[in-house]
Parts: C-alpha cells; sequence; structure tokens
C-alpha cells in the first residue's frame, strides 16, 4: 500500500540520511536522500513527493528557511512536512514555519514510522 | 569726700556711739570677711576683723589681731598675686587680686581679696581695708569648667580623627566598588557620583554633579518606568530592586543594566536623598548567552551521531536472528539503554546551565494532567516492560504549566524509581487533588535512600555514598526537577526508608500565582 508513497529526505548529515533510508526502504516507501539543502526546491519540483523530511540546522539554507518558501508556493502549500531535529527549540521553529509534524532526534523507529504515516494518512484524507 | 563728715552716718540721733554700734553690726552681719590693718605699725598688723572674717578663716579673733595677712597663705608663699599686693602696699594704690588661702585647718579657700588704702590729710597711707570673699566653689566651677572643655576639645579631636578615618575608608570603598554609585536629592539632582560611574559612563564630574539625573547624558536616564519606581521611594521607602534597563548609549554603545535604588537612612531617621546603584551586566549577560549557545551547538551536534546509532541498534534489534543467544539479545537491550542515557545527559547538560544562569523559558499553556500523566507512564512503561507501573486516582483537572518540563519531571521520576528498584516489580504513581494544587506521587519498593541522603537528593551533583558504583550518573536529573517544579511555584520531596523503597512526591498549583511577592 506504501509502495507508491514518494519521501524526500533532507537533512545535512550522511550517517542519519544512510540511516533513515534504509529504515524506510525497508518499509516500501521510495525515499530520496539529499544532504545538499541547496537542490531541494528543485528535487521536489522533478519528484512531486507525498511527504518531505526536514532536518532544521543546515549549512547553506536552513530547515525553516526551506519550510518558509514550500509553504510560499502555492502548490506545495499543503504538501506534509515532518521536521526532525535536536535543537531545543525545533518544536516551536518548526511549527513557526509551518511544518504539519515534528520529530526530536534521536527517535525511536516506531516514532518515525508512526509519524510518517500520519502525515500520508491526512493528506489522504485531506484529498 | 568723707562720708562720715557728712553726716551720712548720722543714722538717727547724733550719738557718735549710737551710730558706730550700728555701724559695727553692719560690719558683723556682712558675709564678707573685712579686716583693717595699721600701715603706721610694723608689719602692717590686722587691727579689726569682722565675724565673717573670723568664719572664712576658721581663726577666732584673738588669732587674728596683730597678724600680718600673711599667716592665710601658710606656707604657699610663691603666689604671684604676692609680689601685686605688695607692690599696691608700697605705692599706697588698691587693688582686687584673687589668692590661695588656707584656713585654721589647713583647707584651701580661694580669697578674693579687695585691698583699699585709707590716707591721712597729708596723703599718708594710715591703714588698709581688706574686703575678702571666699570664691573657692567659683575657682573650683571654673576649673572644672576648664578641664571639661579641654576634655571635650580632645574629644571632639579624636572623634574628628575617627570620622575622617571611616569618612576616609567609606571614600575609599565608594571609589574602589565596581559598581556605579550616584546619590539623589528629592528632586533627583545628583549629590555625588563615584569614579565606577563616571568611568562606565565616560562623563566628568563637572557633567554630572549638581545636574539632573534625567538630564544627564542627552537625558539619557529618562525612562520612564525608572521614574515611576525613583518617585516612590521616598514617600514610601520601597526600594527599587534588580530593575534591569537596556539603553543605547551615544559614546559607549549598547549597554544593559541592573538597577538598585534606595533611600538613605542614618540611625533609622530617613534623608532626602536616594542611593541609585548602577551595575554594568552587559558583559555577564552576553557570556551567559554564549554558553548557552555553546552547549545548544554542542548539544546539537552530539545528538546528531546519536541519532544515527539510536537508529541503527533499532534496525538491528529488529533482525535479531530467531536462534540467537539470550546473552546477545542482553547484549543489545543494554546498548541501547546506555545509548538512551547519553541522549538524557546531553538534553541535562543544556537544561542544568540554564536553570543556573536563570534563563530557563517557560512556555506556559493550560494542559490536560491526567492525559498527560496517562501518556508519560505509558511511554515510559514501554520502554521499560520489567516492571509494571501502576497508575491510581484521577484529577480531571487543567494546569496551567509548562507540558514538556511537567514530562521531563514525571519522565525523571518513573525512571529512577525503575532504575533504583532492580529487584521489585512494581512501581506506583498515585494523583491527586489537594486544594488548589494537584499533586503526584511516585512510589517504588527499591533500595531506598538513607536519611542522611534524603537531604541532599535533590542538590547538584549529588549522588549517594552508595548509588555511584551501582548506578552512575551525574546526579542532575532529581536537581532539574527540583528546579522545574520551583519554576512552576510547587514543591518536590522525598520520603525514603533504607531497603524498602523510596516515595518521591510533588505538587503544581493548577494556576499560577502571579503576584507571587518574593
Amino acid at each position: 500500500m506504501m509502495l507508491n508513497k514518494k519521501i524526500i529526505i533532507c537533512d545535512d548529515d550522511e550517517g542519519i540520511l544512510d540511516m533513515m533510508e534504509m529504515i524506510l526502504d525497508d518499509e516500501g516507501y521510495q525515499i530520496i536522500a539529499e544532504s545538499n539543502s541547496l537542490n531541494l526546491r528543485s528535487i521536489i519540483e522533478r519528484e512531486s513527493p507525498d511527504l518531505i523530511i526536514l532536518d532544521l540546522w543546515m549549512p547553506m539554507l536552513s530547515g525553516d528557511q526551506l519550510l518558509r518558501m514550500i509553504r510560499d508556493t502555492e502548490a506545495y502549500k499543503h504538501l506534509p512536512v515532518l521536521v526532525i531535529s535536536a535543537s531545543r527549540d525545533g518544536e516551536t521553529i518548526a511549527m513557526d514555519a509551518g511544518a504539519s509534524g515534528f520529530l526530536a532526534k534521536p527517535f525511536d523507529i516506531d516514532g518515525l514510522l508512526g509519524k510518517i504515516e500520519l502525515q500520508l494518512s491526512a493528506t489522504n484524507w485531506q484529498a | 569726700m568723707n562720708a562720715f563728715l557728712d553726716g551720712k552716718f548720722n543714722f538717727s540721733g547724733d550719738s557718735l556711739k549710737y551710730n558706730f554700734d550700728l555701724l559695727t553690726q553692719a560690719l558683723n552681719a556682712s558675709i564678707s570677711g573685712i579686716i583693717i590693718t595699721d600701715n603706721m605699725q610694723p608689719d602692717n598688723p590686722i587691727v579689726f576683723c569682722n565675724l565673717a572674717f573670723e568664719h572664712m578663716t576658721g581663726y577666732t579673733r584673738a588669732e587674728i589681731i596683730g597678724h600680718n595677712c600673711r599667716f592665710l597663705q601658710a606656707q604657699d608663699r610663691n603666689q604671684k598675686q604676692r609680689e601685686i599686693l605688695a607692690n599696691c602696699v608700697k605705692e599706697g594704690k588698691e587693688c582686687v587680686v584673687e589668692i590661695r588661702n588656707y584656713r585654721k585647718n589647713g583647707d584651701l579657700f580661694w580669697n578674693e581679696l579687695y585691698m583699699s588704702p585709707v590716707k591721712n590729710d597729708k596723703g599718708e597711707v594710715t591703714h588698709f581695708i581688706g574686703v575678702q570673699n571666699d570664691v573657692t566653689s567659683r575657682k573650683n566651677a571654673e576649673h572644672d569648667l576648664r578641664q571639661q572643655k579641654t576634655l571635650m576639645e580632645k574629644q571632639v579631636q579624636e572623634r574628628t580623627i575617627a570620622l575622617k578615618e571611616s569618612e576616609a575608608f567609606l571614600t575609599s570603598i565608594i571609589e574602589t566598588v565596581r559598581e556605579g554609585l550616584l546619590v539623589l536629592d528629592p528632586e533627583f539632582n545628583v549629590l555625588s557620583a563615584n569614579y565606577h560611574f563616571l568611568k562606565t559612563f565616560k562623563v566628568s564630574i563637572e557633567e554630572t554633579v549638581g545636574k539632573q539625573l534625567y538630564e544627564l547624558g542627552n537625558n539619557q536616564w529618562n525612562i520612564p518606568k525608572l521614574k515611576e519606581l525613583l518617585i516612590k521611594i521616598l514617600p514610601t521607602n520601597n526600594p527599587v530592586v534588580d530593575f534591569e534597563v537596556e539603553h543605547d548609549f551615544p559614546h559607549i554603545g549598547k549597554k544593559l543594566m541592573l538597577l538598585n535604588a534606595y533611600r538613605v537612612e542614618l540611625e533609622g531617621q530617613f534623608k532626602d536623598q536616594i542611593l541609585l546603584a548602577i551595575e554594568d551586566i552587559t558583559d555577564r549577560k552576553e557570556i551567559e548567552r554564549r554558553k548557552d549557545d555553546f552547549l545548544s551547538i554542542a548539544s546539537h551536534e552530539l545528538k546528531t551521531p546519536l541519532t544515527t546509532i539510536k537508529g541503527y541498534i533499532q534496525v538491528l534489534e529488529r533482525i535479531i536472528p530467531k536462534d540467537a543467544s539470550e546473552k546477545f539479545v542482553n547484549t543489545f537491550s543494554k546498548v541501547s539503554l546506555y545509548v538512551e542515557r547519553l541522549n538524557t545527559l546531553i538534553s541535562e547538560l543544556l537544561d542544568v546551565s540554564k536553570i543556573q544562569t536563570g534563563n530557563i523559558e517557560l512556555h506556559m499553556s493550560e494542559f490536560d494532567f491526567d492525559h498527560l500523566i496517562r501518556e508519560t507512564v505509558d511511554g515510559i512503561q514501554a520502554t521499560f516492560p520489567g516492571h509494571k507501573i501502576i497508575l491510581q486516582g484521577e484529577t480531571k483537572a487543567k494546569v496551567m504549566g509548562d507540558e514538556s518540563h511537567i514530562i521531563q519531571v514525571i519522565n525523571n521520576l518513573l525512571s529512577n524509581a525503575i532504575k533504583y528498584s532492580p529487584d521489585a516489580k512494581t512501581i506506583e504513581v498515585n494523583i491527586a487533588n489537594v486544594s488548589e494544587y494537584v499533586k503526584v506521587s511516585v512510589r517504588d519498593f527499591g533500595i531506598g535512600i538513607s536519611p542522611e541522603d534524603t537531604a541532599k537528593v535533590f542538590e547538584r551533583f549529588y549522588r549517594g555514598s552508595e548509588i555511584q558504583k551501582k548506578f552512575p550518573g551525574m546526579g542532575i536529573g532529581l536537581y532539574i526537577c527540583d528546579q522545574i517544579v520551583k519554576n512552576h511555584q510547587g514543591t518536590l520531596w522525598v520520603e525514603s526508608e533504607k531497603n524498602k523503597g523510596s516515595v518521591f512526591s510533588f505538587t503544581l498549583p493548577k494556576h499560577r500565582k502571579d503576584n507571587d511577592a518574593e
């Protein structure tokens, strides 16, 4: 059922990218992992993902900057974005920037999968 | 010239004897001693003395008549008044001297002696008349007064020196102290300013003293809120305490200052003066901020690889082969346990730093208390299936507080309860309404805490003596819990018995008392 769901993960830390890709891949999601925040916009346009998982503290463009950019684009206004961060104020920053969900690092796999499922089902329901 | 010949002594008739008698009685009634000496005889003997003279000197008439006056001086012969007397006798002049005389019994008395010559037709001095008054008490009083004056002068001198010394001492303190100090009069004119004030705000004493506070340096002290507080000081004695002001000064840039102002009081009497102390906390705040920033970055950076590690461990846990040994499985669960602990430690590091500098921010919102407890307990229960956590009671309360902080407290108490009761299987959590508070108690049946440790468990970095070996940690968890509960104006406490278990309880007011005066 999840086979067709496409998730972009954007995090500057390769370790986290690899780990998440492995887990979500096993779950049957289609994963596009990106460590350079500058590339995110073009990837979104190219891939039309069902969900974006976004880190906050990244070089070049920070997660909240990217998120605001996404929300400012009419086509992606309702695109689910799950923010993951180890920052203490992460949740506040994420919600202020328009995130649809937040998960604190480090997280449990079950927690991650639960949040992803929630985000994806919400879009289904919205659509 | 001669009163006698003028008839002034013809009192009531022509009888000379009668009149003479009256004069003699008058002489004897006098309280001044009166004597007459005969200057025509050798050594000027006393030929008359009245009663007062006898009383004054203690001698009887018989002992007096025929003697020269000097017998009254006894052995005290070197007085310079004697010279004056001798000169007057020689030149036949009158004089007044104060001379030391001695009574028959040897007692000293001061004699104010008025001596006047009596001359005959030829101008020769025939007699001297001496009138004497005992002025000892006056002399004594004078003496005492002089002594008192000397003593007082000495005391005044000593006190002046002491005052100067203490003034110098105080001045040196005032000038050395690293806090700007101003003394203001009721109109907020600057009466004095110390060195540190001048240095911090780069002004001269001329630009400051005598000026109105609000006019100093382009009205930069004209702060309405400060004005309002200062106005209240003199009439109400309400001091201004730790009033934080940020100002962009023309020459020295942005400064963060802590202001304290008090009414100047002396021996319980208040003076019409205000002491304003200005502490420049710009650098201190900046250092605190940088430290917090550093710790935020450090904890973020440490958590990033930890996220990866935790993820991979969980991946591996999921693919543990069915035939894996028990040792293999146990080892795995231990690894994840310690990764979790490392995560907690990193979070705590930042918390402690924030709490210590008072920078912890509360995000207050109303939340469903029972729901929060249930979710938190469920979360911990899922992580530690080895213990059964029994939740009892309900409050149906909405509580105003920082949800994430309260969750942190409950998580901490629960994980402690589990950690310190390795051989017990149950933990009891009880929640209840207590007046305007909600109360949470977490009971374990574990190793307990010794009485000497119970008082200290909420101290920072405190670890129970026997605990350290068996249960390593940093000893900040309970300290943070205590601070969080205090921030919410509640209390956290423990009751415990060695080897029986512990009960940690805390209360939270459902609604914060904002006017809680410290």
